[in-house]
């Protein structure tokens, strides 16, 4: 059974929000995910064969998701966004 | 003031290591079950003969907004091949939100012995434990649900009377964006709201603040420290609410059996009620 190895977390900032990046490789698969560190809910996970492009694909995604998230001014209502 | 037991006892029978659990993988009295936030997690790898459970379809009732009714529950347990002996260990992403949710149900449902595993998914990959990619074939048991303890949770009438009355504490668990009325959800997740803020007479004690960095509880003394220090002491009913209720069944666990405070309930309906509830009352900073 495969063990994940080369853990690494780190913190970091995009689009205005904390983020965690977690990397690990799975066999010859790199996974990473990026959660923002409150809540820590999970924002989007990529797969790559390497830890760069793994993060990097990862990164851009978060970037354009996170990007859309409106800071609410109620009674503007809703601002959920479609991805989300 | 309530009497309380030792947390210390209290804790060994809730909680397990990753170590421990790493050493009872095939034991035939126990059952390993992830629950994910994001359900896609146990397919790309889980604890080996760990079974997998979806919080959104398999863990709720799919037509109406309600825990999973009890004839369901019998047979998601049993064809588990979880029986009412068994040890059931409960384990997940984002430091167990959804295990804890899981656990949760299963103690208002009435099984013994459910426990969550410390640290969750994220430290059995950190420790580069082996994952596995294999269902198991569970044989099939027979599985006897109690009635439901709804001593265990909070509905809408409940915490009005307890945010109108301060008849019971109750302590919002989300990020204190949404506790403030900032953003109505986290980026992410999709269930929101009409109106953002909290709850009348609600505590801000975000529910990670119970975490340390390896996704592990806190210890005893730091979490009394935490919750005391906003005036949670466990002399009054306790109800705690996120969105959905599922971080608020973290902090749940944690002042139910860490902290083994006597009334404690989780608010299920949460934000996505309240927030969503015509004419409620709603405060904001």
């Amino acid at each position: 059974m495969p063990k994940p190895e080369e853990y690494s977390e780190r913190k970091g900032e995009l689009a205005g929000w904390a983020i965690n990046i977690v990397t690990y490789r799975l066999g010859a698969t790199y996974h990473t995910t990026i959660d923002n560190t409150d809540p820590g809910a999970w924002v989007v996970k990529a797969e790559a064969a390497t830890k760069q492009d793994a993060e990097a694909k990862a990164m851009k995604e978060a970037q354009a998701l996170l990007e859309k998230v409106k800071k609410s001014k109620p009674p503007t209502g809703c601002t959920s966004v479609p991805g989300f | 003031m309530a009497v309380q037991t030792s947390p210390a006892t209290q804790q060994s029978a809730v909680l397990v290591s990753t170590d421990w659990v790493a050493q009872h993988l095939t034991d035939p009295a126990i059952r390993i079950v992830e629950v994910d936030v994001d359900t896609k997690a146990y397919g790309e790898g889980h604890v080996p003969n760990a079974v997998g459970w979806a919080w959104d379809t398999q863990l709720c009732d799919t037509v109406r907004r309600d825990i999973i009714p009890k004839a369901k529950f019998e047979q998601l347990m049993g064809q588990s091949g979880i029986d009412n002996t068994t040890t059931v260990i409960l384990y997940g992403d984002n430091n167990n939100w959804f295990a804890a949710w899981a656990l949760w149900q299963l103690k208002i449902y009435g099984h013994k012995d459910v426990r969550l595993m410390n640290g969750g998914r994220k430290k059995w990959i950190a420790e580069s434990r082996e994952l596995s990619t294999d269902t198991p074939k569970a044989a099939t048991k027979s599985y006897q649900a109690k009635d439901p303890d709804y001593s265990i949770r909070a509905f809408l009438p409940d915490v009005q009377k307890a945010s109108a009355e301060r008849s019971a504490q109750l302590v919002d668990v989300r990020s204190p964006q949404e506790y403030s009325g900032e953003i109505l959800a986290p980026p992410g997740l999709p269930e929101t709201c009409q109106r953002g803020g909290h709850i009348p007479g609600a505590k801000s004690i975000p529910w990670g603040k119970a975490c340390n960095e390896d996704g592990t509880f806190k210890s005893i003394e730091e979490l009394r420290a935490l919750y005391g220090g906003s005036g949670i002491t466990g002399e009054k009913p306790v109800v705690a609410y996120c969105r959905i209720g599922e971080r608020s069944s973290h902090t749940w666990f944690v002042l139910k059996y860490l902290l083994n405070y006597k009334n404690v309930r989780n608010y299920d309906g949460s934000w996505t009620e309240w927030g969503n509830l015509v004419a409620a009352p709603v405060e904001k900073p």
